[in-house]
């Protein structure tokens, strides 16, 4: 049912290009045998046998002599983006083998490597500019000073600015361009854990500040699903003011520590006046994950948040009410790097008049898909369903657009303030 | 039978397309009743079944092509309790069951839910040696033509249980047992196909009981493989108790 997660790594694998030696007659037939194994999934499993009004055959006999020709790995890895790019759809694309492998690396007893990590901060591009937006406590870069607010400049000794105009040049004016121009930074400052990063940053007095920052490993726990790398989960549930109830993870994924998060904050919370989900950032997971959370914020039955589209069916998005939900002011926090069930969720809620969305436009990548590993070694990702929202909008390529928009700003995170978490508060006590 | 509902109930949805062959003239084929007691026959007989008053069933569950497996265990007593918990990797505990009154479903993913209706009356048809009570269970039974399943000729059946859509099964006409099932699962997720094959029967007990079971699902198949099935075994108290959270659904 999967999985609707898939537009952060596809984000985060597809920035990677790598040079290749021309190929041998094997390589060539292994592209070939990729290239029509592209083209027939397609074909089948589209959720629209009209495949968007493309005319699938002509894609086919106008490619296929290309990709017999294809000299390289680069070229014909470029003739089947170009197959999955006449569909104008997100969530088709392919993956070069080479960092698909380097995410999905296992050592010898099949566990993920753990020698990759972070500087333990987040961050989000406001008007072009790469801000911190969080420093996790204890992590290397608070160690170093680094605060929320302070803009990232180079890493590594390449300046920022160029590489996120590059992305965004290649993604145009795509609702993902958020999302992938800050998977793309991310990625950057990711690396070994022995290593350490360097990064210029913009500090709070507008000053330069070069610093060696070491990497820890990802936060959170590591969770396994199906075939998709090995991702690291956390979830925080509290309260965050002494009348409202908070809770905060960054994938839909691990149900049964999400339900006992919500459990124990719901036990605390009997008395809250209003309740936040903070999806900010959130890339999604398994689409089923927003029934369940539904279920606590309603007590009415028969309500959906949307429905999902196949080929051949269809699945409502039943919302479960739990035997003792929170009816009280429910606020979204939503921003450019929540999708896919995050947005299942918060435009499903919001088309229901059960929450109010507060931050900045979804990333607009709501579809459910699929990773294979295609004969030649790239991954194939593709998508097998669309999904249209409760009150009738496909949230693909659209996302959800927040009842009040607010944006975050440089002044404010220096500040130490969370604006967007600000408006919620401050209408919860309106209320 | 039955068994053939264990796959059902893992699945949420369902995109299965199916042929139907020419139906013979009436004439050249066996009635439905006779058919389906000659299940029964041909699985043990009515005394082997009425031996069996409680069931409790391990297995796998595999959908290859997203790399997700994981375990089954599955309870069963007379006259239609049951409980099962399927445990996914990353998808957390889905467990289904019935007190015998409250037929419910709840995993950390979608929360919990009471079946009622068309749901309901579907959940029943798992009920233990439901086998032996297919008169009480279909309102209506008929032989509509002969498939063909892993090059087998079968003979379909389209039985309707009372309150529910039809149902397609076709049962081997040499060995009388059933290998395809298509049925249209009622849900809170809208209608949803489901076709099933079952196969590697083997005797438990006295009893044939089908070893996999193959289901298609929303263009997934799914495999479930039972390793082993045990009868009349002492089954953990409160089994079949609902759950905290579904007893509080009931109470509102």
């Amino acid at each position: 049912m999967r999985l609707s997660f898939g537009a952060t790594i596809a984000a985060a694998l597809c920035i990677v290009c790598f040079a290749q030696p021309t190929l041998t007659p094997a390589q060539r037939q292994l592209n070939i045998d990729s290239f029509e194994q592209v083209w027939t999934t397609v074909r089948d499993r589209h959720w629209d046998p009209k495949l968007n009004g493309v005319d699938w055959q002509a894609v086919h006999d106008e490619l296929r002599p290309k990709i017999e020709r294809a000299a390289s790995m680069e070229e014909a890895r470029a003739i089947l983006s170009d197959m999955l790019s006449r569909l104008k759809q997100t969530h088709f694309g392919i993956v070069p083998g080479e960092a698909y492998n380097e995410l999905d690396q296992k050592d010898d007893t099949g566990k993920t490597s753990h020698s990759e990590g972070d500087p333990g901060i987040d961050l989000r591009l406001v008007d072009g500019h790469a801000l911190v937006t969080f420093v996790m406590p204890g992590s290397p870069a608070a160690a170093k000073g680094v605060k929320p607010g302070w803009e990232i400049l180079r890493v590594d000794g390449k300046e920022v600015a160029p590489g996120m105009a590059k992305v965004h040049a290649a993604l145009g004016s795509s609702m993902m361009a958020e999302l992938m121009e800050t998977r793309s930074l991310m990625q950057r400052l990711e690396g070994p854990i022995d290593k350490t990063v360097e990064v210029e940053f913009l500090d709070g007095n507008d000053r330069h500040a070069d610093l060696k920052i070491g990497r820890t490993g990802p936060r959170g726990i590591e969770t396994v699903v199906g075939t998709l790398p090995p991702l690291h989960f956390w979830v925080e549930a509290n309260k965050i003011r002494p009348d409202i109830g908070y809770v905060h993870f960054n994938m839909f994924f691990e149900p049964d520590a999400i339900q006992s998060a919500m459990q124990k904050v719901m036990a605390e919370c009997h008395d809250c006046k209003g309740f936040i989900i903070d999806l900010r950032g959130n890339p999604g997971g398994l689409g089923a994950m927003a029934m369940g959370l539904a279920g606590w914020f309603t007590d009415r039955s028969g309500l959906r948040l949307g429905t999902m589209y196949m080929r051949t069916t269809s699945i409502k998005f039943a919302v479960f009410p739990r035997a003792d939900p929170f009816r009280g002011p429910l606020a979204i926090l939503v921003d450019g790097c929540s999708a896919s069930t995050s947005e299942i969720f918060a435009g499903g809620m919001q088309d229901l008049k059960r929450a109010r969305v507060f931050g900045t436009h979804t990333a607009g990548a709501a579809l459910p898909s699929m990773f294979t590993k295609l004969p030649n070694g790239d991954g194939f990702q593709y998508a097998v369903a669309n999904y249209i929202s409760e009150g009738g909008k496909p949230l693909e390529g659209i996302g959800v657009t927040p009842d009040q928009e607010v944006k975050l700003t440089r002044h404010q995170l220096l500040e130490g303030q969370d604006p967007i978490l600000d408006a919620a508060v401050s209408w919860i006590h309106g209320q | 039978m039955n068994r053939f509902v264990i796959a059902r109930n893992i699945a949420i949805s369902a995109a299965v397309v199916f042929s139907f062959s020419v139906a013979r003239a009436a004439d050249d084929l066996p009635k439905a009743d006779t058919v389906l007691d000659k299940y029964v026959e041909v699985t043990g007989g009515k005394a082997a079944y009425e031996k069996h008053h409680s069931e409790t069933s391990k297995g796998t569950l595999e959908i290859a092509s997203q790399g997700i497996k994981g375990s089954i265990t599955s309870y069963r007593a007379e006259p239609n309790k049951s409980y099962s918990e399927t445990e996914l990797g990353g998808f957390g505990k889905i467990r289904e069951g019935s007190d015998g009154t409250t037929f419910w479903a709840l995993s950390a993913m979608t929360g919990p839910h009471i079946k009622d209706g068309a749901e309901k009356v579907q959940a029943q048809l798992s009920a233990m040696n439901s086998e032996l009570h297919w008169r009480d269970l279909f309102k209506d039974v008929k032989t509509t033509g002969v498939d063909t399943v892993n090059g087998k000729e079968c003979y379909k059946l389209q039985v309707t249980p009372a309150d529910s859509s039809p149902m397609e099964q076709c049962y081997d006409k040499i060995s009388g047992l059933m290998v395809k099932q298509s049925m249209t699962v009622e849900s809170p997720y809208g209608p949803q196909s489901i076709t099933t094959f079952a196969g590697d029967y083997r005797k438990e007990d006295g009893v044939l009981v089908p070893h996999q079971i193959k289901s298609s699902v929303a263009g997934q198949d799914i495999v479930v493989t039972i390793d082993s099935v045990t009868y009349n075994a002492d089954i953990p108290p409160g089994t079949f108790a609902l759950p905290d959270e579904i007893k509080a659904l009931v109470k509102k």
